[in-house]
């Protein structure tokens, strides 16, 4: 009797992990299958307006939830196309996945996140060439010449300031808000600025390729010395900086803008400096080789161009569209008064390795 | 006659077997993901680790801290497991909570919290005390990864400590001998395997982790971040493998090292013999020494964890703290990846001991010449980064004969292995005390192998097998690393929602996320206790 008794539990929790992995399993075939039922009935209405194509979309977003979601439901309402898409925590890990599923691709599009990720997917024959019509009313910097990607948002660097710090603690020796990268270099910053590494986050080292680009190699070199006087550490990711300084752990940094905005509308007391000549990142989307459904990923191109989904977008991720007819996001200046520096994208790619070896040299950890 | 050779070759076909299959399953779960992206690696820029400079200051580093936090980790992990397990004090309850509640560590929440109480502007260290420090570097890393990895080494030790009988130290009591001395050469020899399982399970954590050093390490690296963030931040594949392989010289250097230490003497204490229930007093001074140094441990971590819990009901995460239930709302829309995060991890932990179970056994019972290799095997998965498994699994099975992308079983899969290292050492630890002759005794009265492995070693091994179960749970439910690239829509899992509240900068909807899942995982483990409990009254007997 007692024999048995032992047996069972090892018994039962064998058969509860068959069970559950069994359930699992099914679970999944039956709701594929209900999919593809679903979708018959639904392509066959849809038949009539189209070619063979398939009424699908899988994407892979490299965007905040909320933004996905409304654009899910525009989407689908706009054009019936169904769309599933499966959220990443940023371009890095999106562009990760495509090149690990490169051989059987799980996803027809990739979209969201700077196109120096899509490059070089684009390079390693992962992405399918598209120019879509709607490109012709786009200023060419965010057109891929390849046709790789296709850029569809921007967003700029930005300084970060927590107002009640900088009230106590700079104001009072006559400090005022910083206007421009140069201000930044004031002793006073000392110990109370952030940024973020170029070794590892890639809003780093546009910010260090910017300096090298506004001040010319001797200079920029100068200036990214003087701040790292000021710099207490370097983050390993760009937006890492915001939430120690939303938090008062330290009173300034530097990061995307768009970030900043989106911790300041949590009530943080913190404020968004957008300085002259500051860089900037295209947001891409890209359509993935050997994806189900190509075509469709073609549309979701033309679509994300238009002056609707821009201004909608907009609103949401409080970044620039790239149309010019778009107005620029709230609390922050319009596109025309932002001054972007002349940023030579393949120049910086070139460079990268030497800039961050003189820069982990520079801060000499 | 025929029939005893009939029998033997049987019983050898069954092991045979069982070793086939284990093999079979670490080749394919561990090897060949591990080598998917080894491969990435270009071998010419090897070099780099060299000349890089970033590179080998983080190599150094990451050995430094390992090094560092390994032994603070084994100290304190000893000193509550000793406390908990021999002496007659207060609040026992709670500093067992305190020794599995680390474990629950969800992505940089965990980081932040302890900035927003020892930051520069900290609530105890500015507030309260007026102190001028500064956390971000080394020696506030080590605190951090100290009070968050000690509860792995402590499930093993503890495991140890309890079993052991006190009969070699009463003898030793009866000679004459002080009590520094009984501790001294019974006590710590005899705890060796666990002593030793405990930190190397510790040290490989503390290695392969990067979420920490990312928060709080400030301007010093070490190479699981940096790996990290070269795939994640540069999309830079190579270089991600260059340094996670890297990583892999020095846990084999920690393998080696410590199974030359636990060597091949004995530690058997568990014989069939009788035993004395009690253990023998200890003078109250070393007593109420220990117990204040617990409570102190348990002081921070209910801070940290306090402030995580408070932080989940504020206005505005770490600025206005009034109180307001609103970022609740967020949670029970995402039921799907609740219930995703506790399957998955119940299952993974399941199956993470029915696979550490008979590795553990051949490992420790059955000389065999590919026991250094198999043995090597099972902590191989605790060694490298879990983002460095999970990408491995990405590429792996998202092609024929194991087409697994998109499934649920990827995802339990993959934990599981990540999972095997921890509880094959706890089970290893526990089996090293128990002495063959109580199952040579059981082979002799007429048991076959899978009698005597039912009644004899299953039970024996319930303590080692329960404690293992719990730290892998929850290191499944908080588990982000090792599924990051492997979930879809489907089999997505509460630590990716909280990824991308926090890459949002919504830290309140984050730490009330956290929150949600801490108290269910909790739940699942205060029922199967229950479960459990009643099922050992029912066999004690």
């Amino acid at each position: 009797m007692r024999k048995n008794i032992k047996l069972l539990p090892f018994l039962f929790i064998l058969f509860m992990c068959v069970f559950m992995l069994a359930a699992c399993g099914t679970g999944e075939e039956s709701e594929t299958v209900a999919g593809e039922g679903s979708k018959e009935t639904a392509s066959e209405e849809t038949k009539k307006t189209e070619e063979p194509a398939t009424d699908r979309l899988v994407v892979y977003a490299a965007l905040n939830e909320e933004d996905i979601v409304e654009i899910e439901k525009k989407f689908e309402a706009d054009t019936g196309i169904d769309m599933e898409y499966i959220r990443l925590g940023g371009a890095g890990e999106a562009s990760t996945r495509v090149q690990a599923e490169k051989d059987h691709p799980q996803a027809d599009i990739m979209v969201g996140g700077s196109v120096e990720f899509y490059q070089p997917l684009g390079e390693q024959g992962i992405l399918e060439k598209y120019t879509s019509p709607n490109a012709a009313e786009i200023d060419d910097k965010f057109n891929d010449p390849n046709g790789y990607w296709q850029g569809w948002y921007m967003g700029v660097l930005g300084i970060v300031v927590n107002k009640e710090r900088f009230e106590e603690e700079l104001s009072p020796k006559g400090l005022e808000m910083p206007k421009t990268w140069d201000d930044l270099l004031d002793a006073n910053y000392k110990g109370l600025f952030l940024s973020s590494n170029p070794a590892t986050a890639g809003g780093g080292y546009i910010f260090a390729a910017t300096q090298l680009f506004r001040l010319g190699e001797e200079k920029g070199w100068e200036y990214l010395q003087g701040l790292n006087n000021n710099v207490h550490h370097y983050t390993a990711g760009a937006v890492d900086p915001i939430n120690l300084i939303a938090t008062g752990e330290f009173a300034a940094g530097m990061s995307w803008a768009h970030d900043i905005v989106k911790s300041a509308k949590q009530g943080y007391p913190i404020e968004v400096i957008v300085p002259e000549e500051t860089a900037f990142e295209i947001g891409g989307a890209g359509i993935i080789k050997g994806g189900e459904n190509t075509e469709n990923a073609k549309k979701f191109i033309d679509w994300l161009l238009t002056k609707e989904v821009g201004e909608m977008n907009t609103q949401l991720s409080n970044r620039y569209s790239v149309r010019s007819d778009v107005a620029p996001p709230q609390g922050m200046i319009p596109v025309d008064d932002v001054k972007l520096v002349d940023y030579d994208r393949t120049k910086a790619a070139e460079m990268k390795e030497d800039v961050v070896k003189q820069f982990t040299e520079m801060i000499g950890q | 006659m025929t029939t005893t050779i009939l029998k033997i070759v049987t019983r050898n076909l069954l092991f045979y077997l069982t070793f086939g299959l284990l093999l079979l399953i670490i080749s394919t779960f561990v090897i060949w993901p591990i080598l998917k992206v080894v491969s990435f690696a270009q071998l010419e820029n090897f070099s780099e680790l060299f000349t890089n400079s970033r590179w080998s200051q983080a190599a150094i580093h990451s050995l430094m801290m390992t090094m560092i936090s390994t032994l603070s980790c084994t100290f304190v992990a000893f000193i509550f497991a000793y406390t908990i397990a021999r002496l007659e004090i207060p609040c026992k309850g709670l500093f067992k909570f305190i020794t599995i509640l680390p474990i629950v560590s969800p992505p940089f929440i965990v980081g932040m919290s302890y900035i927003l109480l020892f930051g520069r502007q900290g609530i105890i260290s500015k507030q309260l005390l007026n102190l001028n420090v500064d956390v971000y570097g080394w020696h506030g890393l080590w605190l951090v990864q100290t009070i968050t990895f000690f509860p792995y080494a402590y499930a093993v030790i503890y495991g140890v400590l309890k079993k052991s009988s006190p009969s070699q130290e009463y003898a030793a009591y009866n000679m004459g001998s002080t009590h520094w001395q009984v501790f001294k050469n019974i006590v710590l020899p005899l705890s060796k395997p666990g002593i030793a399982g405990g930190a190397l399970i510790a040290a490989m954590s503390i290695l392969a982790d990067f979420g920490n050093p990312m928060v709080i390490g400030g301007n010093s690296t070490v190479l699981s971040t940096e790996a990290y963030m070269q795939m994640i931040g540069w999309f830079d594949l190579s270089s991600a493998a260059i340094l996670s392989t890297t990583l892999l010289i020095p846990a084999l250097g920690l393998f080696l090292l410590n199974r030359q230490w636990v060597g091949k003497q004995s530690y058997t204490t568990v014989t069939g013999k009788e035993s004395y229930s009690s253990h023998y007093p200890i003078p109250s001074y070393i007593k109420w020494t220990l117990f204040s140094f617990c409570m102190f441990i348990t002081v921070i971590v209910l801070l940290v964890y306090g402030v995580l819990f408070y932080g989940a009901f504020t206005t505005t995460w770490g600025y206005n703290w009034s109180l307001t239930f609103s970022n609740l709302d967020y949670v029970f829309s995402k039921g799907k990846e609740l219930t995703n995060s506790i399957q998955f991890a119940v299952l993974s932990s399941i199956l993470a001991g029915v696979l550490a179970f008979p590795l553990a056994f051949i490992v420790q019972r059955k000389k065999m010449g590919m026991n250094r290799f198999l043995d090597f095997l099972s902590v191989l998965p605790g060694a490298v980064p879990g983002v460095f498994l999970g990408l491995g699994f990405a590429i792996a099975f998202n092609a024929e004969p194991l087409m697994l992308t998109g499934t649920a079983m990827i995802m339990v899969i993959a934990l599981t292995i990540w999972n095997v290292p921890t509880f094959y050492s706890t089970l290893l630890a526990g089996l090293q005390q128990i002495s063959s002759s109580l199952e040579e005794a059981s082979q002799n009265l007429g048991a076959n192998n899978l009698k005597t492995f039912r009644h004899i070693l299953l039970p024996l091994l319930k303590g080692p097998f329960i404690s293992g179960m719990v730290v892998t749970f929850l290191r499944s439910v908080t588990c982000l690393s090792v599924i990051v690239f492997i979930y879809s829509a489907k089999t997505s899992v509460g630590t990716v929602s909280i990824l991308g509240l926090v890459s949002n900068g919504e830290w309140g909807k984050a730490s009330s996320f956290t929150v949600v899942l801490i108290s269910i995982a909790f739940a699942v483990l205060g029922i199967s206790q229950l479960f459990f409990r009643n099922k050992r009254n029912a066999n004690d007997y």
